[in-house]
């Protein structure tokens, strides 16, 4: 889950991190009561700043999906299932907004765009 | 101690051919300061300037707190260095040479260095001329962090060597940097790697600094912007513009450059004839060398 960032993305990395982590609380992929990796594993092994590892873990907490006990590390907390569900929501429309904005560049039409979507959804449910 | 390292007006001509030219330079104290330019531009005499090296003909550089090249021992002391050709004796073994260089530093830590061996795998026994070139790399490195320094300079060091080898150093600067809070200063063309880690940038080009400035506001603030229809003499705008050139093959419009941008200056488009077209975001690669070409075209103009 940890295995990369894009540096080159205008997203600060601090904001790829928290967001990566939030999907995952979200999507049940981190459990309630797990630690994240300390502040020095994160940063050595994505090659960030560790204050960009400490600003994401502070900023994730701000939000109320984990709690940092002081010397012991970083844990998720106990999600309610609503608000995970708005969080996988929230990351849905996100990732459309993007699809949009590519598709809106290219000159791709929006009725296009969704016949593509729906029919690789479909697909994909099978 | 607000700023690990201070250049104040420093200027400094070895030659005819080359200058460093008044050059003002901050490196706040816990930053990650990575320092750019091409070749030539004056990365690395500055690093031997800040090194006690060269002697400035006028100016002032202040590391630690010290006056340099003044009080460059005691600089020395707290500061480890990666050059960019390391000079180590060939005929030494990895371990006679680390125990060569601990002797400079009181507070060399013998636990950690064993522990860096274990890490990179160095091989004690084997003689320096017999490294490879990513041995030598870890072992520049594991002499630069033997003394627990507060500051780190590096000098390219991860030129030429594999990405196994340098992604391991580059960990084990970060680990370093999370357990001490030291300050690095770090020249490099690896501009992607600089991207991940720095929280600083400066920009050398001709022994002048082109620009200096958090990696936050580098990334968010410096874009490209193409505007169709813009008025000759640009009124006041909430940015700076760095550079405006006609778009390239014919298209209409513009490509500005410019700096301080927040997307809501999209508006300020709204008042004058001009539309705003497209905000394009610049990597650091791409950021670093529009500015220097807004540098170079402001340098001909003068």
């Amino acid at each position: 889950m940890f295995d990369r960032v894009d540096p080159r993305s205008p997203t600060p990395l601090y904001e790829q991190i928290a967001s990566r982590i939030r999907v995952a609380v979200a999507a049940g992929e981190l459990e309630s009561g797990q630690a994240l990796p300390s502040v020095r594993q994160l940063s050595a092994s994505l090659r960030i700043n560790p204050a960009t590892v400490v600003q994401a873990y502070r900023e994730l907490e701000a939000d109320g999906f984990v709690e940092r006990r002081h010397g012991a590390g970083t844990f998720v907390c106990d999600i309610p299932s609503d608000q995970r569900r708005r969080e996988r929501i929230r990351k849905a429309e996100e990732l459309v907004c993007r699809l949009l904005d590519d598709a809106a560049r290219l000159g791709v039409n929006g009725a296009d765009l969704q016949a593509a979507l729906e029919r690789h959804v479909n697909r994909r449910r099978k | 101690m607000n700023n690990a390292i201070e250049f104040q007006g420093v200027s400094y001509r070895p030659g005819r051919d080359f200058e460093i030219n008044a050059l003002t330079l901050t490196v706040p104290s816990g930053a990650v300061y990575g320092f750019l330019g091409p070749n030539g531009s004056g990365k690395t005499t500055t690093i031997k300037l800040l090194m006690g090296f060269h002697r400035p003909q006028s100016g002032e550089i202040v590391v630690l707190d010290r006056k340099v090249p003044e009080e460059m021992p005691e600089v020395l002391a707290h500061t480890g260095y990666v050059p960019e050709r390391p000079h180590l004796y060939p005929t030494l073994t990895v371990s006679e040479a680390v125990r060569h260089h601990g002797a400079f530093y009181r507070t060399w830590d013998e636990r950690w260095v064993d522990q860096l061996f274990d890490r990179f795998e160095l091989a004690p026994d084997r003689r320096i001329s017999r490294l490879s070139k990513g041995e030598l790399g870890k072992l520049t490195l594991l002499l630069a962090l033997g003394q627990r320094p507060e500051l780190l300079v590096l000098d390219e060091p991860t030129e030429g060597l594999d990405p196994v080898v340098r992604r391991e150093l580059m960990s084990v600067l970060l680990e370093y940097v999370t357990d001490r809070s030291a300050t690095v200063f770090i020249s490099s063309h690896l501009v992607h790697e600089l991207e991940r880690f720095c929280s600083w940038i400066g920009i050398m080009d001709h022994g002048r600094l082109v620009t200096e400035l958090p990696m936050e506001q580098f990334k968010n603030g410096i874009k490209r912007l193409r505007v169709i229809n813009p008025e000759q003499s640009a009124p006041e705008e909430p940015f700076e513009i760095m550079f405006r050139e006609s778009v390239n093959g014919g298209a209409p419009g513009e490509m500005w450059l410019v700096r301080g941008w927040r997307s809501d200056m999209a508006s300020f488009f709204d008042r004058g004839g001009a539309t705003l077209r497209d905000v394009v975001d610049l990597d650091l690669e791409d950021g670093f060398v529009e500015l220097l070409r807004a540098f170079r075209a402001e340098m001909v103009r003068k």
